[in-house]
């Protein structure tokens, strides 16, 4: 397990350090100078020249990219070129919002899915099955800004109940009532695809799980159904469908753009799009490499927590071969 | 037949005719389950949409940008059956000719990411040093969201249909990477394969003579799946600024306008809102067919 | 003979039939009455109904399964109960083990917890109680050290230790009857016998009546008392163990029990079978098929020196137009071996030299001309052909690789082959699909033999068929083998099998070769110790030769 958990962990770090200089080339390569968007139209060749020094852009590319990564290192990430401000705290402010909202609707992804998949599981009922499965297929078939917009007619402009868009005035924590108010339409629409998804993974994976031999032993045992699901087929289903959370959380995070724009959510997911649009290099290479580094994370959270799910691979420091 | 000797003991054997002989069945193909049921709405819905895109100049009252005098933000109505937008443009030709964008992402990108996902797959993951690489670049193409791929790749290559296609081609490539990998992998472990290589077939003729044949049924359905994903990511983009631009229409840039216009006009995304959900679903419903009928 | 039962009849089974969508039923008719404390052999072949029965009386059929008829227990009908009612049955009063024990535990929990689970189903109150009657359960199957088995997962357990874990879930609860559905197929030969053992010993301890679900007349006349012989869903015939095998009335009956290949007794006199004495005569200078001179394989990756060794210096030759059987158990390298002559396997050290010369070493092009010669057969009849081609492609596909001939005169020799398994040229149209096991191996067998190949790797080409189909199967390979001539490594893990095929047989054991011989004398007359302990474990279709050797065994 240690030396699996290490394995994983170097390839990780490979592919960060690899993204990290992809993107720093690419970001070089993207046309349009910064230099000219911060200096305006009518610069003299002398303060162009003074600000590219300023930026540190006359130096080698391998310079630059030391330099960039000693910063982001010491997580001193220097000012924005244009959305003013120092690029930490606006990444820092972004992210929190943005994380606070994917979570949530990652919690009411996982949580609405394994309710829904054990109840059709368990319940063995063929309405059930079709109604889930109707629900499963409307969920996936309508986009997420369609289904942001709905929420926001509905709930919103046609019965005002909850906010149209927006973060909760006292941060999350000061009023939970009231920042739950807020998080609940983003959230909601956000979570959408992911419980659909989740869903019909889960209960596809627990009539897998019914009908392997292990199943068959515990009902011949005289084990309850419901029992045998809760107790071992849900445990046996987990590591699988832990992989398939840890793929829903990058959705999630593509998604979070989407339903920001139209929540006017201040995340991460707004601040690419004005980062991209204005030319704004320091801030598109952090939450580039920022969005490469959570994928990284997640992939090795969900391989680290499958393995430990599984006993056949925790308790196995060996790596078998094929053995016939 | 020649005379038998059998080492002792000596087993009297049955004699009669072929044994156990079961009956001729054949499995319906993936194309039976296109005709029948979820599969055959699927394909109402994805030929009703894609039959409105292709006679669109046909149907379409108006031109995709011409503008109507005095039909300012109109309602529904007998003129103008979804309204005019707020440059007096008739809505319904403007989806009509919106419906042509997005299908050229569907059924243009979609199939050449795939082809170039699926040569990519077959060819490198033969041999581990190759599979190792290819893998850990997919990987790293996956890493990225794919609205995240979208911007980064407008940087470049500015807004427009054309990056939309260029967008989805490099989301399906590792997509479809992996998935081949995956059929290599299981179809070469296979004691048919191994049977034929051990009399002399090469990689080239396993690929082509086990592997692709074998692995068809996913991909086909992967397929559906990855258009209804296009069609995603094409709404996702013009909503958000990068898709196809002003003033041609697409269907995502239609929500966008509807969006905009929601108070002015709040039945203005309706339609454009409609035929993408009638695509989606369209494609959902096939996919799901296909993949039930090969479980079958 | 232990008279343990008395004639009072615990679990009847009265006209039972079972019926899917299908138009045929998986059974038609079948009555069986089990009396307390006997073993109940049912004994048929594949689509005999015979496990559809035991699953029938458990409730346990498969979903879309009808099953009408009457079951009763202990005088109470149980045919058709709900689900909550069979609960209080299955477990506690009638329980049931299955034929395979890689898969039959749940893996991602302890064996501790799943015994527990067992008992708390039928309501052992507390936790603590529960963990001493667990302990007690698997001292019961002879599992060692139970105190330190509770907590081990099954994959840290090996196949027999499982099967006797799934034996303890089953007995748990102390039911009358036990319903043992292929209990030791999966199993080694030596597992396989001391498995048998428990069992007879649980029925002699606990007075459990156990129906004992089998294809193995072996084992049938190993523990038996009773036979009942099922086929395609109904009761052929049915009588005490002793008076069936010595007499058996019906002629399916006769063919199964014919079938049923025989190996000679240990220490009686060495007959060399003609065939073998005619391969004595081969000519051993010729330059072998197949040599393997000092071989090593090793699994896993030898750079982080995590490298485990699945053959260990072996050398052997196969002269041309000899068949030589490869045996040994599970783990014993019989299949790599195999493998590493059809160059599926890397070498880590030694040679593989086909006809003389070394493949490895020799040029690519010249590596393709080598492989020629050879043809490989697979266990499993259901993924030895591509499903996505009718079997004539499939025969021709050698033909095609090394572009023999004209495209008519591949199907011509299709054709043929065809013919030469004794197949309906018509059936080069059909699917894999269309096909039954035996006719698939039949159609594998052309195939390999489409190139007429100086050497054949058949792994275990038979052990997925029915006696009957296999006594066909191994009756066509002979007679091919003989008029083709082609030499053969023919790896099984079924001695009657060798017995019957093999000019010489090899014995290995973890990865190394423990005995090579000539077919008579080292199965009449073993050397080495494990040759002779294999043997000793194989079942024998005998039951009148029971007593005498539970005495060899416990001696």
């Amino acid at each position: 397990m240690t030396r699996y958990l290490f394995s994983r962990l170097g390839s990780a770090l490979l592919v960060t350090v690899l993204a990290s200089i992809g993107i720093f080339a690419l970001i070089r390569l993207v046309p349009g100078d910064p230099v000219s968007v911060l200096a305006g139209p009518d610069a003299t060749p002398a303060s162009r020249a003074a600000i590219r020094a300023e930026l540190g852009l006359d130096r080698p590319f391998w310079s630059q990219y030391v330099h960039w990564l000693g910063d982001l290192v010491r997580l001193d990430l220097g000012p924005s070129y244009k959305l003013g401000g120092d690029v930490g705290s606006l990444i820092a402010d972004g992210a929190l919002n943005t994380v606070v909202l994917t979570l949530f609707a990652l919690v009411l992804a996982s949580a609405g899915a394994v309710a829904a998949s054990t109840a059709a599981v368990v319940g063995d009922k063929r309405w059930l099955d079709s109604l889930l499965s109707a629900l499963n297929t409307a969920a996936v078939a309508v986009p997420t800004f369609a289904t942001a917009l709905v929420l926001v007619l509905v709930f919103a402009v046609r019965f005002p109940v909850l906010p149209a868009g927006g973060t909760p005035p006292g941060g999350f924590l000061a009023h939970p009532d009231i920042a739950f108010q807020y998080l609940l339409l983003p959230g909601l629409a956000l979570a959408l695809p992911a419980w659909a998804a989740l869903t019909r993974f889960l209960t596809e994976a627990l009539h897998t799980e019914l009908r392997q031999p292990y199943v068959t032993t515990a009902r011949a045992l005289g084990i309850p159904r419901r029992r045998i699901v809760l107790t071992q087929a849900l445990r046996n289903a987990l590591p699988s469908s832990i992989t398939v959370l840890g793929i829903q959380f990058g959705t999630l995070l593509g998604g979070a753009i989407l339903v920001e724009a139209v929540f006017a959510w201040p995340g991460l997911g707004r601040l690419v799009e004005q980062g991209i649009s204005s030319r704004d290099y320091p801030v598109v290479q952090v939450l580039l490499l920022l969005s490469v580094v959570v994928f990284v994370l997640t992939q090795l959270a969900t391989d680290v927590i499958h393995a430990w799910l599984d006993p056949r691979v925790r308790l196995d420091s060996r790596v078998k071969g094929a053995s016939r | 037949m020649t005379d038998i000797a059998v080492a002792e003991p000596l087993v009297p054997v049955p004699v009669g005719p072929v044994p156990d002989d079961p009956a001729p069945v054949r499995r319906p193909g993936l194309l039976h389950a296109l005709v029948h049921g979820r599969g055959l709405v699927g394909l109402v819905l994805v030929g009703a949409v894609v039959l409105l895109g292709v006679l669109g100049p046909l149907l379409a009252p108006y031109g995709p940008t011409e503008q109507v005098a005095g039909a300012n933000l109109l309602g529904p109505g007998p003129g103008h059956w979804l309204g005019t937008d707020e440059l007096n443009r008739d809505i319904w030709s403007r989806t009509l000719y919106g419906i042509r964008a997005d299908l050229v992402v569907v059924f243009a990108a979609v199939p050449v990411g795939a082809v170039l996902g699926v040569l990519l797959g077959l060819v490198t993951s033969w041999w581990s040093v190759t599979d190792v690489i290819a893998q850990r670049a997919f990987d790293l193409l996956l890493a990225f969201p794919a609205l995240i791929l979208g911007i980064l790749l407008t940087a470049f290559l500015g807004p427009g249909l054309l990056t939309v296609g260029v967008v989805i081609v490099a989301l399906e490539i590792p997509v479809f990477g992996r998935l081949v990998r995956t059929a290599v992998r299981t179809v070469r472990e296979m004691p048919f394969v191994e049977a034929s290589q051990v009399v002399g077939a090469g990689p080239a003729w396993v690929l082509r003579k086990h592997v692709l044949p074998n692995s068809l049924e996913p991909l086909t359905v992967q397929l559906a799946v990855s258009m209804s994903v296009a069609v995603f990511v094409e709404g996702a983009m013009s909503f958000l600024g990068l898709g196809v631009r002003p003033p041609h229409p697409s269907l995502g840039s239609l929500i966008k306008d509807g969006v905009r216009l929601l108070h002015d006009a709040p039945t203005f995304a309706v339609g454009p809102l409609t035929v993408v959900v009638a695509l989606v679903l369209g494609l959902l419903l096939i996919s799901q067919s296909l993949s039930e009928a090969r479980r079958a | 003979m232990l008279d343990l039962h008395s004639t009072e009849a615990v679990l009847e089974i009265e006209h039972l039939a079972i019926s899917f969508s299908q138009p045929r039923p998986a059974v038609e008719d079948v009555s069986v009455t089990l009396h307390r404390g006997e073993i109940l052999a049912l004994v048929g072949e594949s689509g005999s109904g015979k496990s559809m029965t035991a699953r029938a009386v458990l409730g346990l059929l498969p979903p879309g399964a009808k099953a009408t008829g009457s079951i009763r227990y202990d005088d109470e009908e149980i045919l058709g109960l709900p689900e909550a009612e069979l609960n209080r049955i299955r477990g506690r009063r009638i329980a049931m083990v299955f034929q395979e024990p890689q898969t039959a535990l749940n893996p991602v929990r302890t064996i501790g917890w799943q015994l527990r689970e067992a008992l708390r189903a039928h309501g052992t109150p507390s936790r603590k109680a529960a963990t001493e009657r667990a302990i007690e359960l698997l001292r019961a199957v002879e599992i060692p050290e139970p105190e330190r088995r509770l907590a081990a997962y099954p994959h840290q357990l090996s196949g027999g230790q499982k099967q006797r874990v799934v034996l303890a879930l089953a007995l748990a609860n102390e039911p009358e009857v036990l319903l043992a559905d292929e209990p030791t197929t999966a199993l080694d030969v030596t597992v396989q016998a001391e498995i048998l053992r428990l069992l007879d010993r649980i029925r002699e301890r606990t007075g459990t009546a156990i129906v004992l679900i089998t294809h193995n007349m072996g084992v049938v006349a190993e523990i038996a008392d009773r036979v009942v012989v099922l086929q395609a869903g109904n009761v052929v015939e049915e009588g005490e163990t002793r008076a069936l095998f010595a007499d058996p009335g019906e002629p399916y009956t006769q063919t199964l029990l014919a079938s049923v290949l025989r190996l000679p007794e240990l220490d009686e006199p060495v007959v060399e079978a003609r065939r073998a004495q005619a391969a004595s005569q081969l000519d051993h200078r010729s330059v072998p098929a197949v040599e393997f001179r000092g071989v090593h394989v090793r699994y896993g990756s030898s750079r982080r020196g995590r490298a485990f060794p699945a053959i260990a210096d072996v050398s052997l030759a196969v002269a041309p137009g000899e068949v030589v059987g490869l045996v040994g158990e599970s783990g014993s390298g019989k299949t790599t071996l195999g493998r590493l002559a059809a160059g599926l396997v890397p070498l880590a050290d030694g040679q593989v030299l086909l006809r003389g010369e070394d493949v490895l070493a020799a040029p690519r092009s010249e590596r393709r001309h080598l492989r020629r010669g050879l043809a490989f057969v697979h266990q499993d009849p259901e993924a030895s052909l591509d499903p996505r081609y009718a079997v004539g492609a499939s025969i021709r596909e050698p033909l095609d690789i090394h572009r023999v001939g004209t495209p008519a005169e591949r199907d011509a020799r299709v054709a043929e082959l065809l013919e030469a398994v004794q197949l309906p040229a018509s059936y080069a149209d059909r699917r894999p699909r269309e096909l039954s096991g035996g006719q698939r191996q039949r159609i594998a067998l052309a195939r390999a033999l489409a190139l007429e190949p100086a050497l054949l790797v058949a792994d275990e080409p038979t052990s997925a068929l029915d006696v009957s189909v296999q006594a066909r199967v191994l009756e066509l390979f002979r007679e091919l083998q003989e008029r083709m001539g082609f030499a053969c490594l023919f790896i099984s893990h079924d001695l009657a099998v060798v017995h019957q095929v093999a000019d010489r047989v090899a014995v290995l054991r973890a990865g190394q070769l423990v005995e090579v011989g000539p077919v008579g004398s080292v199965f009449s007359r073993p050397a080495a110790d494990y040759p002779r302990r294999l043997l000793d474990a194989v079942p024998v279709p005998d039951p009148a030769r029971r007593g005498r050797r539970v005495k060899e065994l416990a001696s």
